[in-house]
């Protein structure tokens, strides 16, 4: 028996393959897109989670500290500290840098916590040399990505700070690199003013600024409390505002991220329709170029069954080829984006079905014009 | 036993409506017996191709009635259900360029219906490979049609034509692609054809070198069919 898809592929091989590396990459394209948008709402988690708290104690009446801005006072944790339920409570701060090396300009999220302290914002299993930090002053842990080698000595206002501890994978809920400072030398570098503003401040009779401050307190729980009702005595007892760890996620996912991930959303949803248009389009182009033959077959009797079989079959593993080279594309372009991107299986099934459900349908324009080419066309030239 | 091939009666075909109406075919006569060589001849837009593809069951007359071997396939309406199978089981088709399949090799374009018609492999390939052998292109069997001459695609495509035992070929213009050498030599082999395989087939052609071997000449004047039979000269 005689497979037409298959003999027309194997006549036209290249053209094929070209076809569908082409659709290919544009599949890549979508299933990067959908791999920033995964990456952005795993970023926006991922430093929260790393932190591990169950309460964010944040100024009151903000949505802090990444929604909004929010301070309060370092000696908040004292307090937190004695309500019912809570183990531990440190205070954490968190602030924007553009920093600059030998590597390029790149924005960082500075933390601040305390190293004698019980919470850790650095997941133990990410550092990937070196150490936490050890020392209240002067000490540095940075990303990977930002290129600071062990041991380098990193200039951050005033001071020097040396590099003992290298991280992968720690990001900004913005998907920036991390720096991780003790809460001493955050404070001096988000609270306190140069020389110049004090004197400034000082002849307009302002006295001092404050370094004792924090962006938030983080808790940890005792075992057996409910987080949330936790949080309820604490805000009517400190008038602070509370967020529990899910909260606080769905802050971020909802008031930080939201539009971006939207937009991301809808770009990813018009270029899966493209797709589909192109794939269409080049069924239906693929159709044209065959019609003559297409009403040869016709005319000296071949069933519209077996005519209309070659072109879905051949719709179909050019949209099985198209998904393999996207996902070679995709996996191949993945590492080199600036920030995550995360491909998970289950997106690239979903495209998958899509892309069959698509090519299926984009070849009803192909089978179309099958059923309406008029086999007379083979006759007289 | 009936040897009618084709009968053709008070055929008429027009196109379009009303004030442009167009009638082309106007009450065509003819019968074909098994086995004979008729060409058909008329100046450019007579109807020749019209009536050819109304014969093969492509394009439907207005009225009159149609008998292809023995089976009345219109007589005012269609009367057969499946055109296309009527097609591929009693008619073959030769054009006037070979039209063969290009992705497909010659055993390939040459297979391609008595597959469709459910025959087996174990059938098909000695009865082609027979078929090409007998048309003198037997040794390009896994040749692609682009890798052949035009007289030798034209052959492959008439044993296309012969593969699945048609009882009639219709072949426009099939030497029109030809040199006058090459067009006597296909015109030949339609005509060995006839005789060794009781085809009966009917070739348009303008080329009046080739009347003589034919056996009869239907020629469309005022929209109808002059039937000459028994030429004088014919090359047997």
């Amino acid at each position: 028996m005689i497979n037409l898809a298959y003999k027309d592929i194997k006549y036209s091989f290249t053209k094929f393959i070209i076809t569908a590396i082409s659709v290919g990459i544009l599949f890549g394209i979508v299933i990067i897109m959908i791999g920033v948008y995964r990456g952005m709402i795993f970023d926006a988690k991922e430093l929260v989670k790393d932190i591990d708290a169950q309460l964010w104690v944040v100024q009151q009446n903000t949505l802090g500290p990444f929604a909004e801005t929010s301070k309060v006072h370092e000696d908040l944790k004292d307090q937190i500290s004695y309500q019912d339920g809570v183990k531990y409570a440190e205070g954490i701060t968190f602030q924007n840098m553009q920093m600059k090396n030998s590597y390029g300009a790149f924005k960082v999220m500075l933390v601040g916590y305390d190293p004698l302290g019980k919470i850790s914002p650095i997941n133990p299993n990410k550092i990937i040399a070196g150490r936490p930090l050890k020392k209240e002053h002067y000490e540095i842990v940075v990303s990977a990505k930002t290129h600071y080698k062990l041991g380098e000595k990193i200039k951050l206002g005033r001071d020097y700070y040396t590099v003992v501890g290298i991280t992968k994978n720690t990001v900004s809920n913005g998907g920036d690199y991390l720096m991780f400072v003790s809460l001493k030398d955050a404070q001096i570098l988000q609270f306190t003013y140069s020389n110049e503003r004090i004197r400034s401040d000082e002849a307009r009779g302002i006295k001092g600024g404050n370094p004792h401050l924090v962006n938030a307190v983080i808790a940890k729980l005792k075992s057996g409390y409910n987080a949330k009702k936790v949080a309820r005595e604490i805000e009517n007892s400190t008038h602070k505002t509370v967020f529990t760890k899910d909260e606080e996620i769905k802050l971020l996912l909802q008031r930080v991220i939201k539009k971006s991930s939207k937009q991301i959303g809808m770009f990813t949803a018009i270029l899966i329709i493209v797709s589909i248009v192109i794939i269409a389009l080049i069924i239906y182009t693929m159709t044209l170029e065959k019609i003559k033959e297409i009403s040869i077959l016709k005319l000296i009797g071949i069933s519209n069954f077996k005519i209309i079989k070659m072109i879905m079959q051949e719709t179909l593993i050019l949209g099985i080829l198209a998904f393999i080279s996207g996902n070679i594309f995709a996996h191949f372009m993945a590492d080199k984006f600036p920030k995550r991107v995360v491909l998970e299986a289950n997106d690239a099934w979903t495209l998958f079905i899509v892309i069959i459900v698509a090519s299926a349908f984009a070849s009803v324009f192909g089978v179309y014009k099958v059923l309406k080419t008029d086999p007379s066309e083979a006759i007289g030239g | 036993m009936n040897d009618i091939a084709i009968k053709v009666e008070n055929l008429v075909k027009k196109f379009g409506k009303g004030e442009n109406e167009v009638t082309v075919i106007n009450g065509a006569n003819f019968t074909l017996k098994k086995g004979e060589f008729a060409a058909l001849v008329a100046p450019s837009g007579a109807g020749k191709t019209t009536l050819l593809m109304m014969i093969g069951c492509v394009l439907e007359p207005t009225s009159g009635r149609i008998e292809i071997g023995g089976e009345v396939v219109y007589d005012n309406r269609w009367t057969i259900k499946d055109d296309r199978a009527l097609r591929r089981k009693k008619l073959g088709f030769i054009f006037q360029a070979h039209y063969l399949i290009p992705f497909l090799d010659v055993e390939e374009n040459v297979s391609l219906l008595p597959y469709e018609n459910g025959e087996k492999p174990e059938v098909v390939k000695p009865r082609v490979k027979e078929l090409l052998d007998y048309l003198g292109v037997g040794d390009k069997l896994k040749n692609m049609p682009s890798e052949l001459s035009g007289g030798q695609n034209q052959r492959v495509a008439i044993a296309r034509a012969l593969a699945n035992n048609p009882s009639i070929i219709l072949a426009d213009e099939p030497t029109a692609a030809l040199d006058a050498k090459r067009s006597v030599d296909v015109v030949k082999l339609l005509r060995k054809i006839a005789k060794e395989k009781e085809v009966t087939i009917i070739m348009v052609t303008h080329d009046e070198r080739l009347l003589p071997y034919c056996d009869k000449v239907l020629t469309i004047v005022d929209k109808k069919i002059e039937v000459k039979e028994h030429l004088e000269g014919v090359i047997i």
